[in-house]
């Protein structure tokens, strides 16, 4: 598939006032980064472990509010219709099963980062190894489509061609980055959030207001646009769009929302399981705010993209006037431009679709920098680093994944939201089933964990290997010939946007086959399992593992 | 002290297996109801609407009176995700139920949170609902032996 590279609708040009907004935006998160700076390695990664529910609801919101939610949601809403609600469902429903499975247990269990719980849970370096790696394919996965939308958003504010406009966006990030810590982060990612929930949500309201479509509930009034929209903006299952392409999609964002790392880092920075709860709770309310709107935006950007135009609702999805992929993944901006409100508003969009992807980046590189520093650096090659070398080898790591995540993002395979569904499939491939399996049921083993990680990885990345890697590798493009893949059938029920919905399962049956093959894991191991689904109120810092070892004892009783 | 807080406080959790399909404990038999029920539910939320589409594509594409959705947008454009949002506000609030009913108080818990003010502002605030002996740290040492 070819994207264009940038949106031909999209006005093009430096516009002074929104870049001073832009500007004050980005000064505001540098400064609350530098008055957070921390140097210590503890601060850095969670933040000292005590925010509440709604602040940390916030982040969590933050930090899922990427671009593709932003902007990619309603792109895809807009150009996939029907196909596109598969995202939201994705998306929002999967913290649910995060919530009854998962982020209580894992708060229990105290551990940093995901390749922390992998190694302790599972006892293996080389579980720990594997789980690093994942975590960074899905930080630079998952960063190449907020790099994207960074590039075609800034595209409007200053006007810069695409490439150098990527560049410049991604150095903001990585500099605030390399200069404040997790705790500024985390502070910012509350302002954020508010910032790009306001935006989107004014941005929805007014450009409903101005074009009449709706007055006080957009969500809802969008309603009436059907009637007047072409048939395929909802009609289920058409093209390529099966209905298991959609439970593949679905099934594999949802699993991949377990097992998304910086999801789940979310939940050491909150001072008890039930905060973890709580916050769960609030951080799908703060997702919704924006998830309940965007299908609305999606309608109003593909109904003014007609008027504008002048051409029939059909002719915005066939023949030569219809919406391109670039054109898609920015319709939220691209409806206010056409709602012809003025751009000082216009640019007040595009800023928060800025704010989205640098949030999320963010998050992504700091999980991504903590994988390098501490599970791969100080765990496996220098046992003996200072928390001075992991500070540096941290950072070092950020700069890396920016540069190669902007060269990457120069010719993306894939809409904004496509590209981060990749991430999401990989996530609940290999870390999902670990994860459960590792906290519900105790006689997951060693050898159980690492067969499974690897026919995970496995399947993901021959998945891309099958389906993306042939329109840059003209060697492989040739043998894929037409329809794009390798091998065809593979890519029919294994597409990397779908490829939890076979993977999961599978990993499942191996990492279960594997261990009940091989000798039990260890009491310990089993104990710890167990402590995390104590009801046993455990203290702030404490890790199941300390309850373990110290036989039992909860210290709360002293 | 109820008679779940007085099973509570016999149990030591570390010895009782954890087995998604067959709870060992009571207080692990009353939660996995709670998952299970919460889990069925959300599966019909998340993906009946969908498949009912795939079935009956003609009945589900008519159109809604009043707000003009077809029904399968609707349904899956915004009950889906407002209905995981109220399962997951339903799943918190029983899960500190049975915290209640089990006589547990995560504010008390660990000795770095400055427990104690904070423990005492949630007694005084929540209408006395709370067991008892929850609002003193509990002494389960004897038993863990």
């Amino acid at each position: 598939m070819t994207i264009p590279l940038q949106a031909e609708a999209l006005d093009i040009s430096f516009k002074l006032l929104p870049a001073i907004i832009v500007f004050l935006m980005m000064a505001s998160f540098l400064v609350i980064g530098y008055v957070f700076k921390v140097a210590d390695t503890e601060g850095m990664w969670v933040a000292g472990r005590g925010i509440g529910n709604i602040e940390n609801g916030m982040a969590i919101g933050a930090n899922w509010m990427s671009a593709a939610s932003y902007l990619g949601l309603a792109g895809l809403v807009a150009l996939a219709g029907f196909y596109g609600l598969a995202f939201i469902v994705g998306w929002t429903t999967g913290y649910f099963v995060l919530l009854i499975f998962l982020a209580a247990q894992m708060r229990r269990f105290g551990k940093y980062t995901a390749p922390d719980f992998v190694a302790d849970r599972f006892n293996s370096p080389t579980a720990r190894a594997l789980a690093a790696f994942t975590t960074l394919l899905i930080a630079y996965v998952y960063s190449v489509g907020q790099a994207r939308g960074m590039g075609l958003v800034g595209q409007y504010v200053f006007g810069l061609d695409i490439i150098p406009m990527i560049v410049v966006m991604m150095t903001i990030t990585v500099g605030y980055l390399a200069l404040s810590g997790m705790l500024g982060a985390t502070k910012n990612m509350a302002v954020q959030y508010v910032i790009l929930i306001v935006a989107f949500l004014a941005g929805v309201y007014v450009v409903g207001f101005t074009g009449g479509y709706s007055t006080v509930l957009p969500q809802i009034e969008y309603g009436a646009l059907f009637s007047e929209l072409s048939r395929q903006f909802s009609e289920p299952f058409i093209g390529g769009n099966t209905y298991y392409l959609w439970v593949a999609t679905a099934f594999s964002l949802i699993v991949g929302t377990c097992g998304l790392p910086h999801v789940l880092v979310r939940f050491y920075t909150v001072k008890s399981e039930r905060t973890a709860r709580w916050s769960t709770v609030w951080g799908l309310f703060f997702i919704l705010l924006l998830y309940w709107a965007a299908p609305a935006m999606a309608a109003f950007g593909v109904d003014l993209f007609a008027a504008v135009n002048d051409i029939s609702p059909q002719a915005v999805f066939t023949g030569e006037q219809a919406m391109s992929g670039a054109e898609g993944d920015v319709i939220v901006v691209l409806a206010a431009q056409f709602a012809d409100l003025p751009t000082w508003f216009v640019g007040l969009v595009a800023a928060g679709a800025m704010a989205a992807a640098i949030a999320t980046t963010a998050g992504l590189f700091i999980t991504a920098s903590s994988a390098v520093a501490h599970d791969i650096y100080a765990e496996l090659i220098n046992p003996d680093a200072t928390q001075r070398q992991q500070v540096l080898i941290g950072r070092a790591t950020i700069v890396g994944i920016g540069a190669l995540v902007t060269v990457t993002a120069f010719n993306p395979p894939a809409l904004i939201g496509e590209l981060v569904a990749y991430a999401f499939s990989l996530a609940g491939t290999v870390l999902f089933p670990m994860f459960f399996l590792g906290l519900w049921w105790e006689n997951t083993n060693r050898q159980g964990a690492l067969a499974g990680m690897s026919v995970g990885l496995l399947l993901w990345i021959t998945s891309i290997i099958n389906s993306v890697l042939p329109a840059y590798v003209p060697a492989l493009a040739n043998i894929a010939g037409e329809g794009g893949a390798l091998v065809p059938i593979y890519a029919q029920y294994v597409p990397p946007i779908g490829a939890a919905l076979v993977g999961t399962p599978l990993v499942f049956l191996v990492t279960i086959a594997v261990s009940l093959a091989t000798p039990e894991p260890p009491l310990e191991s089993k104990q710890m399992v167990r402590q995390c689904h104590s009801p046993e109120p455990m203290g702030q810092q404490q890790t199941a593992e300390d309850i373990v070892s110290s036989g039992g004892d909860t210290p709360a009783d002293d | 002290m109820s008679q779940a807080a007085q099973r509570h406080q016999n149990t030591d959790y570390l010895d009782e297996e954890v087995n998604l399909l067959k709870p060992s404990t009571p207080y692990m038999r009353d939660h996995l109801r709670i998952v299970w029920a919460g889990f069925v539910a959300w599966a019909l939320i998340v993906f009946g609407p969908v498949t009912l589409t795939a079935i009956a594509p003609g009945a589900m594409t008519t159109t809604m009176p009043v707000l003009g959705f077809p029904w399968h947008y609707f349904l899956v454009a915004f009950c889906a995700p407002t209905g995981a949002l109220v399962l997951a506000a339903i799943y918190a609030r029983q899960r500190d139920k049975l915290d209640d009913k089990y006589g547990i108080d995560h504010n008390t818990a660990g000795p770095d949170e400055g427990g104690a003010s904070e423990g005492a502002e949630a007694t005084a605030t929540d209408g006395g609902e709370r067991p008892e002996a929850s609002s003193e740290p509990r002494s389960d040492g004897e038993e863990e032996r």
